[in-house]
């Protein structure tokens, strides 16, 4: 199974350094590349961070152990997000 | 998303240095101080830049290329971990300069171009041949390998030839040819009668410049005006409504002023004693652009939540207020019902 790594030229920061960003939707990080930005919420920084070489399988097991919630459920959620930032050139496969 | 408050800006606009080899017709730094900090007090600020979380930096004025240290702080910069870019006028851009800027880590490089005719160009900018040199550095940055882009002000000089700038802008395979939207700053200021358009006119040019975005190939044709909003052209992946000046970028003048961008001459701080984050988050400049309030014609209408106003610069210089209606915009007077 491919493995997913975050595209070195995409900058990024966490936008949570001394505020608490408990709410769902609070940005909690800005990814950017060239003139493409993207916000991001607490889950979506978690998995952001695991695009260091993992496959999908490991990142859904990685957070199966941290969210009550059913696998499959879990597993399409996380695609549609790693599809969203593949078409955005923010991560790719290898 | 029209509340977002970022803890730092991503790219400030780093006005170096004010000297300048051209005379513009519509500068808006002519006036500005020429006061310059120090090499090592300018390291010091990058650094300070770089801890609050900027991701980009890029140099302006003047022109940058007159400053002496300008490959110096760039690679300082670069080597950071800042993306570097800068906005010349290209007449000091040789291939030796191009390979330079390479070295020193410059990612992205915009040469300013105003017409497609050369004569117009060379007057417009008030020095003879800079049309050529400016498409010889297109060449000589392409040649090593950095990104380029033409920047384009749009005035009375150019509004009817969205064709033909394209045209040049394909010819010589830039990557982004960037409409800017004139600002009554300094000599636009002053000049502004003879090179601002009317609203309407305003309306045809970005009716126009739109359908050239949504056609032309290989071409990203960015235009940076939050007026377009009322011919629903907003990039809907963008992080802020509006402006982006205070919510997302930043202006620094050459003496370390922090303004919230190049035309609005509003001092906020200065980034040689101040904390960046505490004056992007304090600024009562920013938190009042940031939440602008409809009045006027945009009270109701039903583009503002995107528009929020249009270009504050330009409302701030034309009216004193930043709440007015951008002047620019062609909507409808009467309040909408």
């Amino acid at each position: 199974m491919s493995k997913v790594f975050r595209n070195p030229d995409v900058l990024w920061r966490r936008e949570s350094d001394d505020s608490d960003v408990s709410q769902e939707e609070a940005v909690a990080a800005i990814l950017f590349s060239g003139g493409s930005m993207l916000s991001l919420n607490e889950f979506g920084i978690e998995l952001w961070e695991m695009c260091d070489g993992q496959t999908v399988d490991e990142i859904v097991t990685t957070l199966m152990s941290e969210f009550e919630v059913d696998e499959d459920v879990l597993r399409s959620d996380i695609q549609d997000f790693l599809n969203s930032l593949f078409q955005k050139g923010f991560i790719r496969y290898e | 998303m029209s509340n977002l408050q970022l803890k730092a800006p991503l790219t400030i606009n780093w006005a170096i240095n004010n000297s300048c080899n051209f005379a513009c017709s519509h500068c808006y730094s002519r006036e500005d101080t020429h006061d310059e900090i120090s090499r090592d007090v300018l390291y010091s600020c990058i650094e300070k830049v770089v801890k609050a979380g900027v991701f980009s930096v890029n140099f302006g004025g003047g022109e940058p290329l007159l400053h002496p240290d300008l490959l110096d702080i760039a690679a300082f910069s670069s080597g950071l971990g800042l993306r570097v870019s800068m906005n010349s006028n290209g007449w000091l851009l040789d291939y030796d300069k191009a390979v330079a800027l390479k070295n020193a880590g410059f990612t992205k490089v915009g040469i300013s171009i105003d017409s497609h005719l050369p004569e117009v160009h060379d007057k417009f900018r008030g020095v003879a041949g800079s049309h050529a040199r400016a498409l010889a550095a297109l060449k000589h940055l392409k040649a090593v390998g950095i990104t380029t882009s033409i920047s384009t002000v749009i005035c009375r000089i150019n509004c009817s030839t969205i064709d033909e700038l394209v045209a040049m802008a394909l010819e010589h395979e830039v990557g982004q040819l960037n409409f800017h939207n004139f600002k009554c700053s300094g000599l636009g200021m002053s000049n502004k009668d003879e090179l601002d358009l009317t609203p309407e006119e305003w309306k045809v040019f970005y009716r126009d410049a739109i359908a050239a975005k949504r056609t032309v190939k290989n071409l990203d044709i960015s235009l940076d005006d939050p007026i377009i909003a009322l011919l629903d052209a907003r990039d809907a992946g963008s992080l802020v409504k509006g402006s982006v000046c205070g919510k997302l970028s930043l202006n620094i003048k050459s003496n370390g002023d922090m303004t919230p961008c190049g035309f609005i001459p509003i001092v906020i701080g200065n980034i040689v004693r101040d904390d960046l984050q505490q004056v992007w988050k304090d600024s009562v400049v920013l938190d009042k652009m940031r939440n602008k309030q409809p009045t006027g014609k945009c009270s109701g209408c039903s583009k503002y939540e995107d528009c929020l106003g249009g270009c504050t610069a330009r409302a701030l210089a034309l009216t004193g207020d930043m709440n007015s209606p951008d002047p620019h915009c062609w909507g409808s007077d009467a309040p909408a019902k």
